[in-house]
């Protein structure tokens, strides 16, 4: 049996969910450290099932390959069909890593670790079903599965306000669902068909205020995910609550949904409507990302600011797929992916800063450089990650916001500008984050101290390999993306270039049509 | 490429990568994994590195004096549209800037060795000096604005690092924020013309925008305004770099870094801004506005950088304003379209200003102060400091036949017939600069030793051999200078042109000789004297107008967006979830279990329903009454 009739894209789904359910099932009262062993064991199994995919897969077809379809409950148009593509290959590989790492990173939990390890894996496998659906209703199915074990992981080994935060993302996230649902079934509906696979041009037959009215609640329902201003606010309390392998699965991988189903829904199956819509969505774009960056230089929690940094890095997508150039949707791709590592690096480690010094308040932490008492490899990591995010070039910032700023240009110069602007505000924020809480002199100040007293005397635990070596990876992976963009570029170009071309060849048939 | 290119030229491209290799060879000993020797090792692989760069460049240079300029470029990202290369131009004028990056990185290297002697993390210093000299060597052989540009924030990023390397001082933190700060405002602005020409132009390599910029101006393709925009773009960059008004706090601030590496940072890391400025010039045809704001700012900080440096009491800082100032006339020669001389004066700038930091760094190592009014009185126990001193300040003064006279000479005599106002600013910055040095001579070297200053040892060899190698290649320069340009000669300008500038500089030093250093006379206690002192020693007030403006900007934008998420965007949803839950509070109270008020409250809301749908839909009203009459009647 060769490895092309190997359903791999099923095993990619098999094997979490095997795992969660082996770790969920396992006999005995197994030690959280056993636990951790089989989880890891799974995702290094998940990620080798990633990279074979890589060895059939053909970088130069556009289209959906290694396709499996089996017939599931006809009556409804709910198939199992899985196919993969320039677009869903890299963030499948971004899932497997970002999901090891936050089963590495994970600290002996007292509360339930059997639950949590069979929930991180859950996680990834519906998360790989999302990427990997060739069906709107399959597609659903997945985006719903990840919600319900993400609240879970919240709201059982989340901080203080775990409930308010996780209610928060519960009711925001199935709002999303419910109008991602409804425009699914609309778009079915109103077209006749029963059939929910990816065919892009059905909604060609539908008059443009239902096409854009389906659209609005595709845009509303990702936006949510993404997130995008104003939809966003539940994601910097999710991510203060969460712990940190949550939020690194969360920023690195679950938002992906949103922007992965803006462009592969959104914009694949309504050409029209979205390129009557672009302007509105540049915009759009532009304020998200400008009030995601100011909103970030006011924070003090130094998890909150990674977390408004993300709506602005989401803003960049948004913009890309707004100007639907060949370019510009690579830059998405760069984007999510590059968003993905760098994120997860952040949280990473603001959460092995948060469990060494007790805090993440910017006007508490003080000095966390220093190289005997303080946290130096970290700090180090800390510094390339923010720079990383400010879009330096040798890292894999810089290279996905220069295609997308130089993707979208042309078709929207101030939007663009004003981008431009957001990525320079990114270097203000983080260039604060590093100054206060890592340069000068080793201190932490307790806020509810009235006489301030500066506490001299901190000695700093040592930070134990299981958090440095996953950090050192995602740094290297940050720095090889950045220095060497083909890689990524030449498994996504021909889709990214295929998805820009169909507004294109769309317009063409019009004119066609009119003339 | 033609496999008869000489071997030195092919592998050109790894010029710039011993630099960054020598990053890589320092980390080992700055991550702690080797203790056992301590850290030297790091720094000797780094200058062993270096002096393999020397060596490389010095072969490339030879062999392009024998068979001519070459080019030499690399895919490095293809996609769609869009082509990213690593281009690098192998010719004579690039490879001798090469030269003296790769050289001064050396002897900034020796001379950090005996400088920072006890430095405990000194391998993270020169892991940094390493990776600054890959960007930098790397910067001056770009031939593409794309390369240029990664470079560009390559060496933002490293002058950070650098200026906070001794990052646990307040002042160093700030210094180092604000470095990266205002540079990375340039690069922000630099990018978005990078992008803009990336979509306009195609090709990123020089050549081919030039041609397709002189094809834009002739078509008219590209608007004015857009041409405009892009053109202040472009400058910003190099303004950032050079440290331009009002660009230029960085690098007064960045001298509460180490030494060694405000030596490089003074020559080097400016040149190397101007020298992609030079680049960039066929480009800014697209806008005279940007020629002239080039010209506008060179002036005013070649004048108000050499007024602020005699006001500093600072060592490093007095000649910190003075690179700002030499930067601002390389501007203004650039925008009067007198690259040549530009590329002269940055040499011997470069040259000079170098070992004028490496004597600085001399008597900070032997005193450890830095503050001029506490110095004095260490001439005669510190010789070659004392001599390295003399021939930098000869070296950039227009007096002497040193470097910078002959560019002073030349620059005057190109402009003393069209643009006579430039001219006199130049005479002006020479007088002021003489001034300052002669200023800051007596006060270190002359004079009764102060308090500080009783035991100054000479520095050690590490120190002393770098600054006497510069010392004598600083006072060779004018035959460097006449090997480069043998034509029409360094000396081609009239008697009295160069009259005229050794006057302006024995002004300067005269006034500079003459001002009152005694304490109580220095600072003035009346006004309007002491307000000008302070106006200057001040800066201007740059800071503060800075503070009061951009930064407060800034941050009054960050409250209120911060204010609307929280209030308004949050709170609406946090009210939502209120409402929903006090509504659902507030009609649990009202079940009461009476069946007759459950039937009421139904036949109400179908009666609401009802008539709601008549009206809204235009069915036939079902229900007789008034409230159904009057819905149609509003509906018709």
């Amino acid at each position: 049996m060769s490895l092309a009739e190997l359903p791999l894209l099923s095993l990619l789904l098999a094997i979490p969910l095997a795992g969660s359910l082996a770790i969920l099932l396992w006999p005995g009262t197994p030690l959280p450290e056993q636990l951790r062993r089989v989880a890891i064991v799974v995702m290094a199994l998940q990620i080798l099932a990633s990279l074979l995919v890589l060895v059939p897969f053909d970088p130069g077809d556009p289209e959906l390959q290694l396709r499996e379809v089996h017939r599931w409950v006809p009556g409804i148009g709910l198939d199992y069909r899985l196919g993969i593509d320039g677009l869903s290959l890299p963030l499948v590989l971004i899932n497997g890593a970002l999901t090891l790492v936050s089963v590495v990173c994970t600290r002996e939990f007292s509360r339930r670790p059997r639950l949590y390890f069979s929930l991180l894996l859950l996680i990834s496998a519906a998360v790989n079903g999302a990427f990997l659906a060739d069906n709107l209703l399959l597609f659903f199915l997945f985006y719903e599965l990840e919600l319900i074990p993400l609240w879970l992981l919240i709201s059982i080994w989340g901080g203080a306000g775990r409930a308010y935060a996780a209610t928060k993302f519960l009711i925001f996230t199935a709002i999303s669902g419910m109008l991602i649902l409804g425009a699914f079934l609309g778009l079915a509906l109103l077209t006749g068909t029963v059939d929910f696979s990816l065919t892009p041009v059905t909604s060609e037959r539908l008059a443009m205020g239902s096409q854009l009215v389906l659209l609005g609640a595709l845009l509303v329902g990702f936006g949510i995910k993404m997130p995008l201003v104003p939809f966003h606010t539940w994601l910097p309390d999710a991510h203060t609550q969460a712990s940190t392998p949550v939020s690194v699965l969360l920023a690195g991988v679950l938002l992906k949904l949103g922007t992965y189903g803006l462009l592969r829904f959104g914009m694949g199956l309504f050409p029209e409507a979205w390129s009557r819509l672009a302007p509105a969505l540049a915009v759009w774009a532009a304020v998200s990302v400008l009030f995601g960056s100011l909103a970030a230089i006011a924070q003090r929690d130094m998890k909150r600011m990674v977390a408004y940094s993300s709506v602005g890095h989401m803003g960049y997508v948004l913009l890309a797929a707004a100007a639907a150039t060949p370019v510009a949707l690579l830059g998405a791709t760069f984007q999510m992916v590059s968003h993905g590592l760098i994120s997860a690096l952040l949280f990473l480690l603001v959460g092995t800063v948060y469990r060494k010094t007790g805090s993440r308040d910017l006007e508490v932490l003080r000095g966390l450089l220093n190289p005997e008492r303080g946290l130096p490899l970290t700090g180090s990591l800390m510094i390339l990650a923010v720079m990383a995010s400010a879009g330096l070039p040798g890292m894999a910032g810089f290279i996905s916001e220069f295609l997308v700023f130089r993707g979208s240009i042309n078709a929207f110069p101030l939007a663009t500008l004003l981008c431009m602007v957001g990525s320079g505000l990114t270097a203000v924020y983080f260039l604060l984050l590093v100054n206060r809480a890592f340069f000068g002199r080793l201190a932490i100040t307790p806020v509810d101290d009235p006489l301030r007293h500066a506490r001299l005397d901190v000695q700093l635990p040592s930070v134990a390999s299981r958090e440095t070596v996953p950090a050192m990876a995602l740094a290297a992976g940050v720095v090889v993306l950045g220095l060497l963009p083909s890689i990524l570029g030449e498994l996504s170009e021909a889709t990214s270039t295929a998805m820009a071309q169909v507004p294109v060849l769309l317009a063409a048939i019009g004119q066609g049509g009119v003339s | 490429m033609p496999a008869s290119l000489p071997l030195s030229l092919q592998l050109a491209w790894l010029i710039p990568l011993y630099g960054f290799s020598g990053l890589l060879l320092a980390l080992p000993w700055a991550c702690g994994l080797f203790r056992r020797n301590g850290q030297r090792p790091a720094a000797y692989l780094n200058i062993l590195v270096t002096l393999v760069a020397v060596v490389h460049g010095s072969l490339a240079l030879r062999d392009v004096w024998l068979s001519g300029p070459h080019h030499i470029s690399h895919s490095w990202f293809a996609v769609a549209d869009l082509n990213l290369r690593i281009g690098l131009d192998l010719s004579l004028y690039s490879l001798a800037a090469l030269e003296l990056v790769t050289f001064m990185s050396l002897l900034a290297q020796v001379f950090a060795l005996g400088y920072m002697d006890k430095e405990w993390s000194l391998a993270r210093f020169f892991g940094l000096l390493g990776f600054f000299e890959g960007a930098l060597s790397g910067v001056v052989l770009s031939s593409n604005l794309f390369l240029s540009y990664f470079l560009l924030e390559m060496l933002t990023l490293s002058t950070y690092l650098l200026v906070g390397f001794w990052y646990a001082q307040p002042l160093v933190v700030t210094a180092a924020r604000d470095a990266f700060l205002t540079k990375r405002v340039g690069d922000v602005l630099l990018l978005m013309s990078v992008v803009a020409l990336a979509a306009w132009a195609g090709s990123m390599e020089f050549t081919d925008l030039y041609s397709w910029a002189s094809e834009a101006k002739r078509s008219g393709s590209i608007s004015p305004l857009a041409g405009t925009l892009l053109g202040l773009g472009l400058i910003a960059g190099p303004m950032g770099k050079c440290a331009q008004f009002p660009m230029h706090l960085w690098l007064d601030e960045a001298m509460e870094g180490p030494n060694p590496a405000s030596i490089l940072r003074n020559s080097v890391v400016v040149t190397a801004g101007a020298l992609v400025l030079m680049k960039l010039m066929p480009l800014l045809q697209l806008s005279l506005i940007a020629n002239d704001v080039l010209l506008v700012v060179g002036t005013i900080s070649a004048l108000a950088g050499a007024l602020v440096a005699i006001a500093q009491v600072d060592l490093k800082r007095a000649f910190s304003y003075s690179t700002t100032s030499y930067m601002g006339l390389v501007f203004v020669a650039i925008a009067l379209q007198q690259p040549a001389i530009a590329l002269l004066l940055l040499l011997c700038h470069g040259l000079a200003k170098a070992l004028l930091f490496m004597s600085v760094g001399g008597v900070i190592a032997a005193t450890n102060c830095q503050d001029l009014t506490e110095l004095g009185g260490i001439g005669r126990r510190m010789p070659a400091t004392l001599s390295a001193y003399v021939v930098a300040a000869a070296g950039l003064v227009g007096l002497l036949p040193l470097g910078c006279y002959w560019c002073y000479g030349q620059m005057v005599e190109a402009l003393s017939p069209t643009a006579l106002p430039f001219a006199v600013v130049f005479l002006l910055t020479n007088l002021l600069t003489a001034a300052n040095l002669t200023r800051v001579f007596r006060s270190l070297f002359l004079g009764a030793p102060m308090p500080k200053t009783r035991r100054t040892p000479e520095v050690n060899w590490l120190m002393a051999l770098p600054m006497v190698s510069l010392t004598v290649v600083v006072l060779l320069t004018p035959l460097l200078m006449q090997r480069i340009d043998p034509v029409p000669g360094i000396a081609s300008f009239s008697l009295p042109v160069g009259l005229a500038v050794a006057a302006s500089g024995l002004a300067g030093v005269l006034a500079g000789g003459l001002i009152p250093l005694n304490r109580f006379r220095a600072r003035p206690i009346a006004d309007p004297l002491r307000s000008l002192q302070n106006l200057l020693s001040y800066d201007f007030y740059t800071g503060h107008i800075y503070k009061a403006t951009v930064v407060a900007f800034v941050a009054g934008a960050a409250r209120f967006t911060d204010w609307l998420d929280q209030r308004l965007v949050n709170g609406l949803v946090n009210g939502i979830g209120r409402l929903s839950l006090q509504s659902a509070e507030t009609l649990r109270l009202s079940v009461s279990g009476q069946l007759q008020s459950y039937v009421l409250t139904v036949v109400l809301a179908i009666l609401l329903l009802l008539s709601g749908l008549s009206w809204w839909g235009g069915l036939p009203p079902l229900l007789p009454g008034g409230l159904a009459a009057a819905a149609t009647e509003v509906a018709g």
